[in-house]
């Protein structure tokens, strides 16, 4: 194998891995710039996602039906929590208390995923239109990997123009600059959380329903890509979605050639990354210092 | 009168200790371990308002080190223990440096990135650390001096408890001195803080190199008393279950903390056996409590018993200490 062969298809893995990382960390990203809410339950939301996809498309026999019905069934699950629990606590003004309300819900979400689907991987199919290789420049290469890119794009081309061209985009981008402000203007400004916040959780699971047909649906995937997301959302800078994007495609990369070049430091390297982010610039690189 | 329950509760539990089953005494003893542990954290969380995510970080470090002290060095319990807590405490001082460099959430994700990164190194030095396998096969020597009286269970027992109320008494002068009035003013603003003079910043490291040199002598008690360390010390979700502790117990109370921590490794005993439900009705009661008594179990149990408010911020009166920096 060639090297320019292997760098592309390395960098094809890269950026098939960068999309999943980048449908959960938009989510969080887009919560804690509106709401300034660490969501810890991110990563079992996510989770949830990929076990409701299996059971959809273990029901219907379609793939494609388990995209569209897990991220509502999380969203709604997501609204419904902001509005019972994380609504009371506005008030309070106190962001310790949202990092653990929320890491209650990631607590109870992996229980009540173990009892209703029970502790073993559930393996999901790749559809059958996804299978199989294709040859870029002469390397062979998974379709799916290649439509895993496709989605992560076009959904972060979509968030982008939505949040940078509709009235409602801009809804989102002032409640984020100054809520009180947006909320003195007349607009309802509970509204526009509550639907953040489902926004943010049907990414995620759209990000889980995605990753189950490669690594299967397991207990604790949630734990392994909470923490991925929790660094790409501080290096691209909390709150921004541009700085999500570069995070999600850096700590991809970090990852994918980390494990091949330095082998038993590749855990390490990603945090590695995070702390000289940090260091350099400790609101992260596109986001506000507090 | 809280004073007098306190020692009453501590007196009687030595006085029971040796004849209470084997099993209950090791329960026990864990329990304290873990109490000192959330107390450790309540310094940072309760009393300066720095939420750590990754005080896991130092209980790990704590642990490690006393087992390769044990383990390499055939030191006395004591030191062995003592040794440990050094380490984390060297170590803790460049972590402090970093992480007090912000503050709120991002604070909160330095110190988680710090005991990830501490996790992902133990299998990156598995020569030293054992990789996923841990240190098995720790031995508790007795050393010259005669200390084999901490090599039972009971004798174990009594110097995790004295550890414990040693450093109960140590926090609780730490926070009444000036240092935990200042460290009080930066928990309620601490823009303020500085404009008055402190150098806040210099206050921050000093309360996580403190909370970490407490925890890491949690860490470093768990290590003789179970015999083993592995890296699930340093994972995340060790560090989420101390911050639930701290706040069930009561933040900024140090009393309650213990309570909590010892409080939970019961009920998590008591529950996992009589159901696997116990991580479930774990999670609904820590949201129940933040959401409807952040003060803690700690602060319901004296809501009606207390004649003073029990948070050393209401000795605001007193006079201000002078600048230090």
């Amino acid at each position: 194998m060639n090297f320019a062969g292997f760098l592309l298809a390395q960098s094809l893995n890269a950026l098939s891995q960068g999309a999943i990382l980048f449908f959960i960390a938009c989510g969080l990203t887009l919560i804690f710039g509106i709401m300034r809410i660490v969501n810890f339950a991110h990563g079992g939301l996510f989770m949830l996602g990929a076990y409701v996809g299996y059971s959809v498309a273990a029901w219907t026999g379609s793939f494609w039906l388990s995209l569209i019905v897990a991220p509502l069934v999380v969203g709604a699950l997501g609204a419904a929590f902001e509005r019972s629990f994380l609504a009371r606590l506005y008030a309070r003004q106190d962001a310790g208390a949202y990092l653990m309300v929320t890491f209650g819900l990631a607590i109870i979400l992996a229980e009540a995923i173990r009892l209703a689907w029970g502790a073993h991987p559930l393996g999901v199919p790749i559809p059958d239109r996804l299978r199989g290789i294709v040859l870029v420049v002469n390397q062979p290469f998974p379709i799916y990997r290649l439509f895993l890119i496709a989605m992560g794009a076009g959904a972060a081309l979509l968030i982008w123009q939505f949040l940078e061209r509709t009235r409602a985009g801009l809804l989102v981008r002032a409640v984020a600059q100054n809520a009180d402000m947006v909320h003195a203007l007349g607009t309802d400004v509970r509204t526009v959380r509550t639907a953040v916040f489902a926004f943010g959780c049907a990414m995620a699971a759209l990000g889980g329903v995605l990753s189950a047909p490669l690594v299967t649906a397991f207990l604790g995937m949630g734990t392994n890509v909470i923490i991925d997301a929790f660094v790409i959302v501080i290096i691209g800078g909390m709150g921004s979605f541009l700085g999500s994007i570069i995070g999600s495609l850096l700590v991809a990369f970090v990852q994918v050639f980390g494990a091949y070049y330095f082998e038993d430091l590749a855990l390490a390297l990603m945090y590695l990354l995070m702390l000289a982010v940090l260091v350099v610039r400790p609101g992260g690189m596109l986001g506000k210092e507090e | 009168m809280q004073r007098v329950v306190l020692a009453a509760v501590v007196v009687l539990l030595c006085a029971l200790a040796p004849v209470v089953p084997p099993f209950t005494l090791t329960l026990i003893t864990e329990a304290l371990i873990f109490g000192l542990f959330a107390m450790s954290l309540d310094l940072m969380v309760g009393y300066t308002r720095l939420y750590s995510f990754g005080h896991a970080a130092a209980y790990g470090l704590g642990a490690y080190a006393t087992a390769l002290m044990l383990l390499h060095f055939d030191l006395p319990l004591p030191l062995g223990i003592l040794a440990g807590v050094a380490l984390a405490v060297v170590v803790a001082v460049p972590i402090a440096w970093i992480c007090t460099k912000s503050t709120g959430v991002s604070f909160a994700m330095l110190t988680l990135a710090f005991a990830q990164l501490g996790y992902a190194m133990l299998f990156r030095f598995k020569d030293v650390t054992g990789g996923s396998d841990g240190i098995g096969g720790i031995p508790r020597p007795a050393g010259p001096f005669g200390l084999a009286v901490f090599q039972g269970k009971l004798g174990y027992f009594y110097l995790v408890t004295f550890c414990l109320v040693g450093s109960y008494l140590l926090c609780r002068v730490l926070v009444r001195s000036p240092f935990g009035a200042v460290l009080a003013g930066i928990r309620e603003n601490d823009a303020k803080m500085r404009a008055l003079g402190y150098n806040t910043r210099a206050y921050k490291m000093a309360v996580v190199v403190v909370a970490y040199g407490f925890g890491a002598l949690a860490g470093a008690l768990y290590t003789p008393f179970a015999g083993f360390v592995a890296p699930e010390l340093f994972f995340w979700l060790v560090s989420g279950r101390v911050l639930i502790m701290v706040v069930v117990g009561g933040a900024g109370t140090l009393i309650g903390p213990i309570i909590g921590g010892a409080f939970f490794l019961m009920l998590e005993h008591e529950l996992s056996e009589a159901t696997d439900l116990w991580p479930l009705i774990f999670g609904a009661i820590f949201i129940a409590f933040v959401m409807l008594a952040p003060e803690g179990i700690w602060g319901l149990l004296t809501r009606h018993a207390r004649t003073q408010p029990p948070r050393p911020d209401d000795d605001a009166d007193r006079e201000a200490p002078r600048a230090a920096s």
